[in-house]
């Protein structure tokens, strides 16, 4: 009897270290560790309340346009007159 | 056995499910790491069943008093959690080449014998957290099966390769596919309790589905996830509504099926479900929150034309990785960096099965660029200095021709931007029309691109 607790200990943590190493291999194949990757994961409680579920400051500016003004369109006409020159160029060849 | 039997009254007396169900985990808890092993040690094949009987039903030191049908239900789970447990003790001794498939075939045989505790013996609602134990573990033996039997047939294929009826793929999950059949059967299980909602099973069910959602993704077989939406959707009279359910089982859910819809391109609806997911998910469950954002992002791109901010993807860097390119790309109207940023993610954007979705994101790229050009293009001479000034909305094709070159590095015909450009005006990014035999392109005065200000 005195012996089985350290057996059972033994044993337990060569399945934990089994574990580890077949996740690893997994790793190794790349369409299996995406598999793997895919899956939700469970939660490691049932319920929580909604302040558990917001992050502070998280709400604002999550999304933005898709598109950018910023970068001055001076630059960009410069360039687009430049190119029509080319095309024109290249038509009259 | 002493400390199960001790848990599973305890948890009876209590009524309270999730120890219960703890009673019959395969793992055993870090502060007991000898548990299963002591509990498979304890008794033996001679004598378990008596054994089992006497500590649920006959044991005479505690009040605790069970029904006939109802306690022997729960010996004949007890006594198949044991010979499951004998099976995992066994495959853990035998390091790394175990094969699980008796594993699987043991806890399959406990599953069974619980959901007929369900139909047969009168077991109670509030126990059916021993289901999602049961269902969750199920899938996992049977995942690792499959993988020792894969393994298996590697070594061996040389030997069967002339066999014509060898069909490796048929193999690969069988165990995961008969697992399936079972969780459906905790399914029905649950769904068909007439007992009233307060008592009724019916509080397991998101439970299970995501388990079944889980299993369907793995075996690539998604379109059977529609037949338990259909379920679900023929009871929903009969059924509380998702909002009474724990927010782990929401969750969950929600994400599936907004992924369900993703893949069916059923863009808007993807949103809805995936956005409450992401507003009710726990904030440290990053890994979830990435994946749930995974296919937000795709959906935003296309529904409201919005991309992630860096403040969003700040915590994933993987999603930074996936979507950043693509974004600054779209953002510039730069079609060529656009193309090189979904070709250099399209291993990766395939396994996700949002490629296709991002695809259809060059075309915000195009109004983008288009769009630049409208703005470059300056405002018209004003009449007089009271008037407001009014953009030029009569644009030489030609412009637009240049710029496409510029954005994607290749001259273009005439016919094929203006064939661009008409898709363009069909898909509602730009308002206007062609004039051909001016070859110009007359934009709407009130809002040329709708919904970007201009």
């Amino acid at each position: 009897m005195s012996a089985a607790p350290a057996a059972g200990a033994a044993l337990t943590t060569k399945a934990t270290t089994t574990d580890k190493s077949a996740e690893s291999t997994k790793d190794a194949k790349p369409a299996a560790a995406l598999e793997e990757d895919d899956e939700f994961e469970d939660f490691p409680v049932e319920n929580w309340t909604q302040e558990e579920a917001e992050v502070p400051g998280d709400n604002t500016h999550l999304w933005e346009e898709s598109w950018d003004d910023d970068d001055t369109n001076e630059d960009f006409s410069a360039q687009l007159k430049e190119e029509l020159k080319k095309v024109e160029a290249g038509k009259k060849r | 056995m002493d400390v199960v039997f001790q848990d599973f009254r305890q948890a009876y007396e209590e009524g309270n499910g999730y120890d219960l169900s703890m009673s019959l985990s395969p793992i055993a808890p870090d502060s007991q790491p000898d548990r299963l092993v002591n509990f498979y040690r304890s008794t033996n094949f001679a004598h378990v069943q008596r054994d089992f009987k006497y500590r649920i039903l006959h044991d005479a030191t505690s009040p605790f008093k069970l029904p006939a049908d109802e306690g022997n239900g729960w010996v004949e789970v007890y006594h198949t959690y044991w010979k499951a447990v004998g099976e995992i003790v066994n495959a853990e001794a035998a390091d790394g080449n175990a094969s699980y498939v008796k594993v699987y075939e043991a806890w399959k045989e406990m599953t069974n014998v619980l959901i007929r505790g369900y139909t047969n013996c009168n077991f109670e609602a509030w126990t059916v957290p021993c289901l999602y134990v049961a269902g969750k573990y199920l899938r996992v033996f049977a995942i690792k099966a499959d993988e020792g039997a894969s393994s298996a047939n590697g070594a061996s294929s040389a030997k069967n390769f002339q066999d014509d009826d060898f069909n490796p793929e048929a193999e690969k999950n069988e165990k995961l596919e008969d697992a399936a059949r079972v969780l459906n059967k905790v399914f029905q299980t649950c769904l068909s309790d007439r007992a009233p909602l307060e008592e009724s099973r019916k509080w397991g069910i998101y439970n299970i589905i995501n388990l079944l959602f889980k299993t369907y993704f793995r075996l690539n077989s998604i379109s059977l996830s529609k037949n338990i939406l259909n379920a679900i959707q023929a009871y929903r009279g009969d059924m509380p509504s998702l909002d009474a359910f724990p927010k782990a089982h929401r969750v969950t859910f929600k994400y599936y099926v907004g992924v369900i819809k993703f893949l069916e391109e059923s863009y808007e609806e993807a949103e809805k479900h995936l956005t409450e997911a992401w507003l009710l998910c726990h904030k440290d469950s990053i890994k979830n929150k990435e994946l749930i954002l995974t296919y937000l992002i795709p959906c935003h791109l296309l529904t409201t034309h919005t991309l992630p901010s860096l403040a969003l993807l700040k915590p994933y860097p993987r999603l930074q990785k996936l979507f950043l390119p693509l974004s600054r790309c779209i953002k510039k109207g730069d079609l060529s960096g656009f193309d090189a940023a979904l070709v250099a993610g399209e291993d990766e954007f395939t396994n996700r099965r949002i490629y296709l979705t991002l695809e259809r994101g060059r075309d915000i790229a195009l109004r983008n660029l288009l769009r630049k050009v409208f703005i470059a293009g300056g405002f018209e001479e004003a009449k007089d200095a009271n008037t407001a000034l009014v953009r030029r909305t009569r644009i030489p094709i030609s412009e637009f021709a240049a710029a496409i070159s510029l954005g994607s590095h290749e001259v273009m015909d005439t016919d094929e931007v203006e064939c661009l450009i008409a898709n363009m005006i069909y898909k509602n990014l730009m308002k206007g029309y062609i004039a051909r035999e001016r070859a110009i392109i007359v934009l709407s005065k009130g809002g040329a691109f709708p919904g970007t200000g201009v």
